[in-house]
């Protein structure tokens, strides 16, 4: 089976990963839909890489997952900030700045 | 003729000590602030704010010392060359008057500064990794590295809603534009199998030259991974449809590190940008000049029309940054030697006049909220001459009038947009920079202007002394403005006015010794 598929796979997840980006309310689910397109990359690149017989791949999945664990560890910083201050983490909670 | 790096006859591991001094002179220092936490009685004083200056400054002795030499480290993944020393001294530049600028704002906080200043020096460090990064690998790990320092930097005004709101705007935007980056890189690597810039670029410059390009699926997967990836940068340099977490955070951010994203973050994603656009879009995959000039076009009339229309001044400087976002792009698309240096002394011109105008929002900033209203500025002209005058400086420098570095910018690039046969563009252009002086020069009209001061103060106290004595005098403390102490303004925020007025008026008069600088950075550009 070619890389074909495998990039189709990961296009659709990364796809899911974006609409709950711009769709959902609630600021965890949206923190998890970034987590799904960090890793609908990983897939991809771990097919690629494979498909390809190339090392390069598998370390930049290494890499964006330690940067998505670094993000998650910001986000959810962001998260907490945010709770204390508007007792919810409704997306739409966040309209103080328009002027 | 022997190349300096085989008179040392350098292996490896110095090669690649050597491609990230500056960095790491830079990082190293970071930790030396951030460990100062654990000594309350070093932390106190303003110990971190000296040692972030003195790191900018060992660093940029070191860009100097190597300013010749073409280093790659770390098999290809750095590359250390003319073209980084350009830009290495302008994010230099950016840091060293956000650190200025910084002492006198935070101050008013009560918050820990070892970590603020620290997190200013890793910002630096790694947009400087960014601009030398030569690897899809590094140039992801640089674009996150510099984002997270950002995003905690926009909201470390703890407890205050606003800035908190900026950080997550900006940290969901900001993420969801790095999933594009390595989304895209995905499919650059199915297509070519490397992940190293000019491995990539050897690649499709021969694939095009056999006619390789259309066979499989080479062709749709670079096209996909190319746009995926534009879209990724975009976001990071405040294009217009991805434009929209600019207002915002830069609302709600501290003004120092409003400055530092829209000099720092704003050049280094541009510098990136350059770097990648020259070597691997170019190319007959597709036409992505027509949709970068479509996206040059439509930042411009939207940052000037929202800029227009709004009455915040931070807010009105984020509009006018995407606008000239736009102008910026223009050098990209007119290409060529002259497109890519002209774009080059645009970025410097920006770096100085954007930081001089963001230093006298820092001074007339206070707690209350209107104090970022454009008519706070009224009648400063009377009281403040030396500070209206050089805000008027910037001011004209941003919407391009002559003897200014903004108008020599513009010069520049619209002049390769047009030996690149791009008139419509240029037009265009010519169209919204007339348009963008309207807003400019409402700012300075409301400078000059008399009455509105006395109108603004006597409604002001007005309203606080009836029923409210004994709180009237704390509110008045409070209300003080950041840059005045005791009706002086801050040494420091003179210091970043000075050198923004001198680079601005030096590269308005002077723009041979910068432009020849721009092209001496270009021919490198593509050498490894």
């Amino acid at each position: 089976m070619s890389v074909n598929g495998y990039l189709i796979v990961a296009s659709i997840i990364f796809c899911i990963g974006a609409l709950g980006v711009l769709m959902r309310k609630n600021l965890i689910v949206v923190f998890m839909s970034l987590e799904l397109m960090f890793n609908a990359a990983n897939l991809g690149l771990v097919a690629v890489s494979s498909y390809l017989n190339l090392i390069d791949g598998d370390i930049f999945v290494i890499f964006v997952m330690v940067v998505a664990a670094a993000e998650a560890a910001i986000a959810l910083g962001i998260a907490v900030a945010f709770y204390r201050e508007k007792g919810t983490v409704d997306i739409d909670k966040a309209n103080e700045l328009k002027l | 003729m022997l190349d300096s790096t085989q008179i040392y006859n350098m292996n490896l591991l110095e090669k690649g000590v050597l491609s990230v001094m500056p960095e790491a002179v830079i990082i190293i220092f970071a930790f030396i602030v951030l460990f100062l936490t654990f000594f309350e009685k070093l932390s106190k004083s303003d110990n971190p704010y000296y040692l972030s200056l003195i790191s900018i400054g060992f660093s940029f002795i070191y860009v100097l010392m190597l300013s010749g030499r073409t280093v790659n480290g770390f098999s290809g993944s750095i590359v250390f060359n003319r073209f980084d020393v350009f830009f290495f001294i302008g994010i230099l530049f950016s840091g060293f008057l956000t650190i200025l600028m910084s002492k006198v704002y935070m101050d008013n906080f009560k918050l820990p500064l070892p970590e603020y200043y620290s997190l200013i020096l890793f910002g630096v460090a790694s947009m400087m990794f960014l601009v030398s990064s030569n690897n899809l690998i590094m140039l992801f790990l640089s674009i996150e590295f510099m984002s997270v320092t950002a995003y905690i930097l926009t909201g470390y005004l703890k407890g205050n809603s606003r800035s908190t709101e900026a950080a997550l705007k900006y940290f969901v935007l900001g993420t969801f534009a790095s999933a594009f980056v390595i989304f895209g890189s995905v499919f650059i690597y199915a297509a070519t199998g490397h992940l190293n810039l000019y491995n990539i670029h050897y690649f499709i410059t021969s694939a095009s030259d056999k006619g390789l390009i259309n066979f499989g699926n080479i062709k749709i997967y670079l096209a996909i991974g190319l746009i995926l990836f534009l879209v990724g940068l975009a976001f990071k340099m405040s294009l217009f449809p991805f434009h929209a977490w600019t207002p915002d955070a830069y609302d709600g951010a501290p003004t120092p590190v409003t400055n530092f994203m829209a000099t720092g973050v704003k050049i280094a994603a541009f510098a990136i940008f350059l770097r990648v656009y020259s070597l691997i879009y170019n190319f007959n995959i597709m036409d992505f000049n027509n949709i970068l000039w479509l996206l040059a076009i439509l930042s411009m009339t939207f940052g000037n029309i929202a800029a227009i229309m709004s009455s915040n001044i931070k807010r009105l400087l984020a509009y006018s940054s995407i606008a000239q976002a736009g102008y910026i792009l223009i050098g990209i698309i007119g290409g060529g030697y002259y497109g890519y240096s002209g774009t080059l002394f645009y970025l410097l011109a920006y770096i100085f006049m954007t930081a001089g105008a963001f230093a006298i929002v820092v001074i007339f900033e206070n707690f209350d909220l209107m104090s970022l209203d454009i008519k706070k500025y009224s009648g400063i002209g009377y009281k403040y001459p030396f500070v209206a005058a050089a805000m008027t400086f910037f001011l004209l420098s941003l919407a391009g009038i002559p003897v200014t570095s903004g108008f020599m910018g513009k010069f520049y690039v619209f002049s390769a947009a047009i030996k690149s046969r791009y008139d419509l563009l240029v037009l265009i252009a010519f169209i919204n920079s007339a348009f963008a002086a309207f807003y400019y020069i409402k700012i300075i009209v409301q400078m000059y202007m008399p009455d509105g001061e006395r109108l603004i103060e006597s409604s002001s106290t007005n309203g606080v002394q009836p029923g409210r004595g004994s709180v009237g005098a704390d509110l008045n403390k409070s209300n003080n403005d950041f840059g005045i102490i005791n009706g002086k303004i801050n040494e420091g925020l003179m210091i970043v006015i000075f050198i923004c007025l001198f680079f601005t008026l030096l590269m308005g008069i002077f723009p041979q010794i910068f432009i020849n600088f721009a092209h001496n950075s270009i021919n490198s550009l593509w050498s490894i």
